[in-house]
């Protein structure tokens, strides 16, 4: 994908990594659930979506880090390593890692049933399975409660999102691609 | 909110916590955040509580700010508490319909509410007493021996400053593609599940084909300016290790030492 030196990978991400702290000020009004879902984890599987593996990680990554030294970036316009490490934390890491799968399974040809397969699978199973277990952990509640309490009511708005960034990361794609940019 | 984020959390001042090395202070927060897990007695946490009030004091941080930053969590913590409380098994104390608090519940949750509220108040002050940039200057000389791995220290904290310049910009980007669009008629807040997705593509699609463009701007203007990474490159404040830092060090193995001494006497 990167015709042209590291330079490229590194500004890709940094402006992606902008981009995720934007989606993450900008409210979504869900049909389903009556809480106002952030574009937080829709912009983590946008991200999985539309970037080389490399540029995803990067991405990511320089968000996590951005919100650790006290950005306040993470849901709800908090930051500080009190949210990483915090009861919440583990749905950040899971971020990463997310990201990192989504990009590495969307394949080359733009399919929007692989695009929403992995979006589901990254954006949402793995983001939980780290966000349910770290909970478990520090709040010392044990993993069924953590499902019932971290995972659950959020559900249904993850698939909502991951829907739109199936659609929108293909469209963005396509464009991309007519474009002949990166 | 656009100095909010420019400035973080940071808490401008004096103080012997604000002087400390970025680089001593992350290790330092690392090091006592894992400490906390060791506590398990009354006694630990009593010898937590007295070390962590006295670090604030030291750092001259407003008990107002320390307490905003539990604000976004609170809900969580209390139900950690309530969920403690009801559903740990042992000898009940006092019984609301269904539900049985137990002795054992009331402890083992007020001890875990304090670790939680420990984590997180420890870990604020690393980001109340440092501006973001000396962070990202210390977490970058950190990173400097994993370059050998293939971790880009350097470019991590490059990418932290174009991230943090281009927030605005793209809050602003967002703010007019959603006021063009709805001057179009979009429509963000009806539907069903299906058009409202579809309605998200007027606004996010143009939000990222721009970022993408000034990426590519940026990242062309970069190389025509010779732009190649850290490599011997000179700064205008070095960081430095002083004794303020290696005392930090010295009060912070003490206070370990005496935890771990805790743990094992204390059973």
């Amino acid at each position: 994908m990167s015709r042209r030196n590291n330079v490229t990978d590194f500004v890709y991400a940094a402006l992606f990594a902008a981009l995720i702290a934007v989606l993450g000020l900008v409210a979504i009004p869900l049909p389903i659930s009556p809480v106002p879902v952030t574009g937080q984890s829709l912009a983590i599987m946008l991200a999985g979506s539309i970037l080389t593996v490399r540029q995803a990680a990067y991405s990511v990554l320089t968000f996590l880090l951005l919100g650790a030294v006290g950005v306040p970036v993470f849901a709800g316009m908090t930051g500080g390593i009190g949210i990483i490490v915090g009861p919440r934390g583990g749905y950040l890491l899971g971020f990463l890692v997310g990201a990192i799968v989504i990009a590495l399974l969307k394949g080359q040809h733009n399919n929007k049933w692989r695009l929403a397969l992995v979006n589901v699978l990254g954006g949402i199973i793995i983001v939980y399975t780290f966000g349910v277990l770290w909970l478990g952990f520090v709040t010392g509640m044990g993993l069924e409660k953590a499902f019932t309490v971290g995972a659950l009511p959020y559900i249904p708005g993850d698939l909502f999102k991951a829907f739109v960034a199936t659609v929108v990361g293909a469209a963005v794609n396509r464009q991309l691609q007519k474009a002949g940019s990166r | 909110m656009l100095t909010d984020i420019m400035l973080g959390q940071y808490f401008p001042g004096n103080s012997l916590l604000h002087l400390l090395d970025p680089r001593t202070k992350i290790i330092s927060t690392i090091l006592f955040i894992s400490s906390i897990f060791l506590a398990d007695t009354y006694q630990a946490y009593i010898i937590l509580a007295a070390f962590i009030v006295f670090i604030i004091a030291l750092a001259a941080i407003p008990p107002t700010m320390i307490l905003r930053s539990l604000k976004p969590l609170w809900i969580i913590i209390v139900l950690t508490l309530l969920i403690h409380i009801f559903t740990t098994p042992g000898s009940i104390i006092y019984k609301i319909g269904p539900l049985a608090a137990t002795q054992e519940g009331v402890r083992q949750g007020l001890f875990m509410t304090i670790r939680l509220v420990f984590l997180i108040v420890v870990s604020s002050l690393l980001t109340f007493t440092t501006s973001p940039i000396a962070l990202t200057d210390g977490i970058e000389r950190l990173l400097n021996p994993f370059k050998k791995i293939g971790l880009p220290a350097h470019e991590l904290a490059m990418m932290m400053t174009i991230a943090l310049r281009f927030i605005p910009t793209l809050l602003e980007e967002t703010d007019k593609i959603m006021k063009a669009q709805m001057a179009r008629g979009a429509d963000f807040t009806s539907g069903n599940i299906l058009r409202r997705a579809r309605n998200m593509i007027p606004l996010l699609v143009p939000l990222f084909i721009s970022a993408f463009r000034r990426a590519d701007e940026l990242a062309t203007a970069m190389e025509a300016r010779c732009y190649r990474g850290g490599h011997q490159r000179t700064r205008m404040k070095e960081l430095q290790i002083t004794t303020r830092d290696w005392l930090a060090y010295g009060v912070l193995g003490i206070i370990i030492g005496v935890l771990v001494a805790v743990r094992i006497t204390l059973r």
